[in-house]
């Protein structure tokens, strides 16, 4: 793995972005602004299960609302965040936090896609209010977007955060 | 005002000193931040897209209002909290910064037009609450309201990048940000 990163630090297309001076903190400033529109549409569909808002609206509705945003946003993401990893594909790949928050990515979209495909049938069921189970299932989801984001920023401190854990 | 005494005993306090020392502090107030800062800009953009008449006029401008900004408010109470923190750990070098003024003054902006918005378009809110476009004023509020923000978030990611030092750094000179052993 660290042989690949060090491997792909090296190539032509890895370099031209490395030696773009401008392009890393543009790249960070659009991925930035985008997992604010990824995690706020979550955050409106789980604040919806608890009941918080929209509360008139019905879930399958919310989601609607709000899932072309968070696959676009989440979209927009993954090219960005390709981009800036092959810039600086050994301090990703020894990042200990790179691959817990890839590991959270791959859940949290993975519950996206089969939120999606249920919602319809299961929230006309139970719109008015929802169990306790689809309360845990909402704050966990906020929790797991939030570390998603926490994971993200601590790949720049990966010594610090994992010490002796640190992959390099 | 000469506000550099001030910035001094900042940086000089004993929490600054204790937050450059601690391994993890700088890592951990800084990704409270970023979540924060995320928060209240993802919400207000509901806000500010719903001021511009998108996706829809369908629902009520006052509910979504009331609903999305108690947590705007929470979240930017924690991005303030983390972001006085930040400086405090580097306050002097901050305060010489082009890109951490150009973030504050673009905040002073987007409260400005934010107050004048709150104390004079919205009160005319009920009238055009739901099911009509809003008025050319909201629609300017929104429009400043998400350019300011994303301002904010640039300029804000651009301070990490200058480090501080608001001069172009020699390619033969190292500079070495670590702290003394």
């Amino acid at each position: 793995m660290f042989e690949f990163a060090e491997w792909l630090g090296s190539t032509p297309l890895s370099v031209a972005i490395q030696s773009r001076l401008w392009l890393t903190p543009l790249l960070q400033t659009i991925h930035i602004t985008m997992i604010g529109i990824v995690f706020v549409s979550m955050l409106n569909v789980a604040l919806r299960v608890l009941g918080k808002v929209r509360a008139d609206e019905p879930l399958a509705e919310v989601w609607h609302r709000f899932a072309p945003w968070f696959w676009c946003a989440l979209g927009v993401m993954a090219g960005t965040g390709l981009i800036l990893s092959i810039g600086e594909p050994v301090r990703q790949a020894t990042a200990l936090s790179f691959w817990i928050k890839m590991s959270l990515i791959a859940i949290g979209v993975a519950s996206a896609l089969y939120f999606g495909r249920t919602v319809s049938a299961a929230a006309t069921a139970a719109d008015a209010s929802y169990s306790g189970r689809a309360r845990v299932v909402a704050v966990a989801t906020i929790i797991l977007w939030l570390a998603i984001i926490f994971f993200g920023r601590s790949i720049a401190y990966d010594v610090e955060i994992w010490e002796s854990w640190h992959l390099a | 005002m000469d506000l550099t005494p001030l910035v001094e005993a900042a940086q000089n306090s004993a929490l600054s000193e204790w937050m450059r020392m601690s391994l993890k502090a700088v890592a951990i107030i800084n990704a409270l931040h970023i979540m924060s800062i995320v928060t209240v800009f993802g919400t207000i953009l509901i806000v500010d897209l719903r001021l511009l008449g998108y996706p829809n006029v369908k629902r009520s401008y006052l509910r979504m209002h009331h609903e999305l900004l108690r947590w705007t408010w929470g979240a930017f109470g924690i991005a303030a909290v983390t972001g006085v923190l930040l400086f405090m750990v580097n306050a002097v070098t901050y305060h010489r910064n082009t890109a951490f003024w150009l973030k504050m003054a673009t905040m002073v902006l987007a409260g400005i037009n934010m107050m004048v918005f709150e104390l004079m378009t919205a009160k005319t809110a009920p009238s055009w609450d739901k099911g009509v476009p809003p008025p050319n004023a909201a629609r300017v509020a929104g429009a400043l309201s998400i350019v300011l923000w994303i301002a904010v978030i640039v300029f804000g990611r651009w301070i990490g990048f200058t480090k501080g030092y608001d001069f172009a750094i020699p390619e033969d000179v190292q500079f070495d940000f670590s702290l003394p052993q």
